[in-house]
């Protein structure tokens, strides 16, 4: 084989290793980066969703709580099958576990009021949930889809953004990074 | 017969004239200008669709917020760096003409200039063995001529 076939050989591997690489399908928003990375956190009052009033008021502030404590922020729809409904009661359970040191917020993002809120009743979520039907604050935040979870520091900085369903490992790993 | 087939004609113009209006107009509830800003911004939740041609919720509520911006009386650059500040510039359709996104746009002119010395130094090579070949073509024409004639001489003699 001359120097030439070699070459032309490598040429041919070469451009089936760079189109073998192209077509392997990653999840690529799990690794975008987050502007907020570091930032303050955006600030919103949204309405909750009707059978957190009683106990959370009309609407919930978040810039009540940015600064206090640790937030974990939580986008989620009901549209959103199967991930949101796996991560649901990952979350519930965390909630229940840290909900003395870290505020869970769960923002519904563009949905229907009826169906957001079978679905807070049929996964039990007790921490806060708002109603962003036009999902404002998922821009705000620089969300690519839902569902995605934010942890923000007690100083109210966005410190971790996880793209995707979260498993109770990971959540863990986000809450344990913004105690204080 | 020829004002029927002209009449066809107009038809047909004004069907394609029409067709192609309907597809690029902007929804009545939104101006162009709206769509012009969403074009330059990357849908977050396709894959090579814009802010203006996707109707994912999230590019729609993208769109509201152009428009709210707009009557703010905020700019484009505005608002453009409006979305950088939330997405990065991951969220600009057409990468920026600087650091890596530079090397998007001059992949196509190194490319291309790849390419037409590669082409430019075949044709050459080529050519010089052509040029070669024409030559060793005209020696052994004159050998052959030569023997030929030779031959021939030979040939009278027997």
């Amino acid at each position: 084989m001359n120097v030439r076939s070699l070459l032309g050989l490598a040429l041919v591997v070469a451009l089936g290793v760079l189109f073998w690489w192209g077509m392997q399908t990653k999840d690529e928003r799990s690794e975008l980066p987050s502007a907020l990375a570091g930032r303050p956190a955006p600030s919103f009052t949204m309405e909750l969703l009707p059978r957190y009033r009683d106990t959370w008021g009309e609407e919930l502030d978040l810039g009540a709580y940015l600064g206090k404590r640790p937030i974990i922020l939580n986008f989620w729809a009901s549209w959103c099958y199967p991930a949101c409904y796996e991560e649901a009661p990952i979350l519930e359970a965390a909630w229940r576990r840290w909900q003395d040191q870290v505020l869970f917020v769960g923002v519904n993002t563009q949905d229907e009021v009826a169906k957001a809120e079978e679905f807070v009743a049929r996964f039990g979520l007790t921490f806060p949930n708002v109603y962003d039907p036009r999902g404002k604050i998922g821009i705000d935040y620089g969300m690519y889809g839902v569902p995605e979870t934010f942890a923000i520091s007690a100083e109210g900085r966005v410190i971790k953004r996880h793209a995707g369903s979260v498993d109770a490992a990971t959540l863990e790993a986000m809450i344990r990074e913004v105690l204080p | 017969m020829k004002r029927t087939v002209w009449a066809w004609v107009l038809v047909l113009a004004l069907g394609i004239a029409g067709a192609q209006t309907v597809g690029n107009e902007p929804p009545p509830d939104l101006s162009p200008e709206v769509f012009e800003i969403a074009k330059k911004l990357r849908c977050p939740v396709c894959r090579g669709e814009s802010a203006a041609e996707s109707n994912a919720g999230v590019t729609e509520e993208m769109r509201r917020q152009i428009a709210e911006m707009l009557a703010e009386g905020k700019t484009e650059d505005e608002i453009i760096q409006y979305f950088v500040d939330r997405y990065t510039e991951w969220i600009l359709y057409e990468p920026p003409k600087r650091g890596l996104g530079l090397v998007v746009w001059l992949a196509p002119v190194i490319g291309l200039g790849l390419f037409g010395f590669g082409l430019y130094s075949y044709m050459k090579v080529a050519a010089r063995r052509e040029a070669a070949a024409d030559a060793v073509g005209e020696e052994d024409l004159a050998r052959l001529e030569a023997e030929l004639a030779q031959d021939d001489g030979s040939g009278g003699q027997a």
